[in-house]
């Protein structure tokens, strides 16, 4: 999509001779223009959840909640996180679970792990987690289960393909070191679901006889760059596992320079990404990079023009009229 | 949580009944699913909330509308004292167990205890280094009744008349204390049995001195929290709309900016269903009432 919409960006552009916008100046425009829609989807979200509750929207084709939900939940995952210390677990990011969290939907917690401990060695796919002091089948362990392996700062939720005495196998080939902490739960584990309580809130809550957090009734804050889990116990590797909506990957259009210099798109680059909205999100995404790029190259009508194009898109739709 | 298998169930004692009760976890999992929500009238409140609510409506079923009776067993030493069980709430009774019966006891309508200060011959009070008043270790009317020479208005051991010579006169008895001062019985106090008063502040029931190496069964109510362990709070079926609606209506009575009729309506529907749960889990049917009715068969002489 990413290379359409800038297409149709430097179409609208040239056919005016307004300008040019250069690859790098689209790329910065493009992650502008997608992360304003993707907040849109959450407001919009909220918009159509009243008009349900005002009786203004309908059901089926009608329902116009369930594309936003579709829209959002392409950025939904679920990812253990990274203990700290005691009951504190550092929030998604960059570095703990490879993405930075826009909104937390919910916090699990597993109430017990089947086994733990730390790998000794590796395999020769790189996807076993070995460990020669265990047996894991007589522990229990079976295909399907769950193994939480924490690789430097990192914590990888995985899935057990096959099962030996002092080897899984799970769904995932980057297991290259040895000594990382793991934590295997089985699938039909319980899960509580901690619930968010506000700093202001905790230290009454923790007081209270008859709402204190229990291991049934978990709760957390969050503070900093961390998140607090109550009963403050000692947890698992992998044993608080978030489900939450990232941001959206930076857009980039990548591109090799022919002979005149004339960038062409290569999708092929180890860095390209491309939209992550939906298709129908494309000519907004249009005019929203319009409105950045009139601004650049201070062209008003430019400006303008996405703008009033914004504005009829929002306006709501007029009921269509048969005419003979 | 899934159903116990027959197995499951069978194998494991602590399963046995279960299926009566519905637990503290699905009671706020369930409300949160059905109750609360973008379109529901309860919306954006903690779940701490709803588990407090959850809660409060449990312990008041637990003081009345359940039934559900606990009962403890325990010796009484030389020092007359039971103390309360951890859970203990109110009591329904309490029994003297003795030769394979169980005896009620009658609450004394005195009092058998008290607090004392040590006095000085003037009957001033005395005070320890810190200000503190100086008690013995117990006071009069408790070393009495640890000693056993108590009296007892009541017809036991400890009763003024209890071993009292008399003059038997044509197959009579008689004895001085009735010559012209006591007329007819006080059947307010006419209990052979020994009697007890709680202290509730200590937590302790205070015994008369005939209890002495006997034992005794309390049946009393708790409130139903289990020690604090929400894995083992439930709640009876019959009772579990009433729960939902005893939340509902907390939540809408203390939100702002909701209609009174609102909140009437969910008050309304709150009572109706405890009455109904009432009615249901009193097990009014036929055949308890059969052999009720037979009395009306019996010969008032």
């Amino acid at each position: 999509m990413i290379n359409s919409v800038r297409n149709t960006v430097l179409s609208i552009l040239n056919k005016n001779n307004y300008g040019y916008i250069s690859p790098s100046d689209f790329n910065l425009f493009a992650k502008q223009a997608q992360l304003d829609l993707f907040e849109d989807y959450f407001v919009g979200y909220n918009t159509q959840v009243n008009n349900e509750n005002l009786r203004r929207a309908g059901t089926g084709y009608a329902d116009m909640t369930k594309g936003l939900e579709e829209a959002i939940d392409v950025f939904s995952v679920t990812n253990p996180l990274a203990n700290n210390l005691l009951n504190q677990f550092f929030l998604p990011s960059l570095t703990t679970t490879g993405d930075d969290y826009y909104l937390i939907n919910k916090c699990l917690i597993f109430l017990a792990s089947l086994d733990t401990g730390t790998t000794d060695g590796t395999t020769g796919g790189n996807n076993g987690v070995v460990d020669s002091t265990k047996d894991f089948v007589a522990a229990g362990v079976a295909i399907g289960d769950y193994v939480v392996v924490q690789i430097g700062s990192e914590v990888s939720l995985l899935t057990v393909t096959n099962v030996t005495t002092t080897i899984l196998n799970v769904n995932n080939n980057g297991i290259t070191t040895t000594g990382n902490s793991y934590a295997i739960y089985k699938r039909s584990a319980v899960q509580y679901e901690a619930e968010k309580v506000s700093n202001s809130k905790i230290t009454m809550l923790n007081n209270s006889l008859l709402t204190a957090p229990t291991a049934q009734f978990p709760a957390y804050t969050q503070e900093s760059i961390y998140l607090n889990i109550y009963p403050d116990t000692t947890y698992d590797v992998g044993q608080v596992v978030l489900q939450y909506i990232r941001y959206p990957k930076d857009p980039k259009w990548t591109y090799v320079s022919i002979g005149a210099g004339e960038p062409v798109f290569d999708q092929s680059q180890s860095d390209y990404q491309d939209f992550e909205l939906p298709i129908e999100d494309e000519t907004t995404l249009v005019t929203k990079i319009l409105q950045y790029a009139g601004l650049s190259i201070r062209e008003a009508e430019v400006v303008q023009f996405a703008r009033t194009d914004e504005m009829l898109d929002k306006m709501p739709a007029q009921p269509a009229t048969r005419t003979r | 949580m899934a159903y116990l298998s027959e197995y499951q169930y069978y194998i494991n004692n602590e399963n046995w009944g279960s299926y009566q009760y519905v637990s503290l976890q699905d009671i706020v999992n369930n409300f949160m699913l059905m109750y609360a929500g973008n379109h529901s009238l309860i919306n954006n409140e903690e779940r701490y909330k709803v588990l407090f609510h959850a809660k409060r409506a449990i312990q008041e079923l637990n003081y009345d509308a359940f039934k559900e009776i606990k009962i403890l067993e325990l010796s009484v030493c030389d020092s007359l004292r039971f103390v309360l069980p951890h859970d203990y709430v109110n009591w329904v009774r309490i029994s003297l167990y003795k030769d394979g019966l169980l005896r009620p006891l009658t609450e004394n309508i005195q009092t058998n205890y008290s607090n004392a200060y040590l006095q000085d011959n003037n009957c001033y009070i005395l005070f320890d280094q810190n200000g503190g008043i100086l008690r013995p270790q117990n006071s009069g009317i408790d070393m009495d009744r640890l000693a056993g020479t108590k009296k007892s208005i009541y017809l036991n051991q400890g009763s003024p008349y209890h071993g009292q010579e008399g003059y038997c006169i044509d197959g009579s008895w008689y004895f001085d204390y009735n010559i012209g001062d006591r007329f007819g019985l006080n059947t307010e106090t006419a209990n052979f049995n020994p009697t007890f008063k709680i202290d509730k502040k200590n937590g302790v029931i205070n015994f008369s001195s005939d209890m002495a190496g006997e034992l005794c069964i309390l049946e009393y109510v708790s409130d139903g929290m289990e020690g604090g362990d929400a894995t083992a709070i439930s709640v009876n079926k019959l009772f579990e709309k009433y729960v939902y609606a005893y939340i509902t209506y907390e939540i809408l009575s203390s939100k702002l900016g909701v209609q009174e009729y609102i909140v009437t309506r969910a008050r309304k529907e709150k009572g109706a269903l405890l009455r109904n749960a009432k009615i249901r889990i009193s097990n009014i049917h036929p055949g308890r009432l059969l052999m009720n009715l037979r009395g009306k068969d019996k010969w008032i002489k």
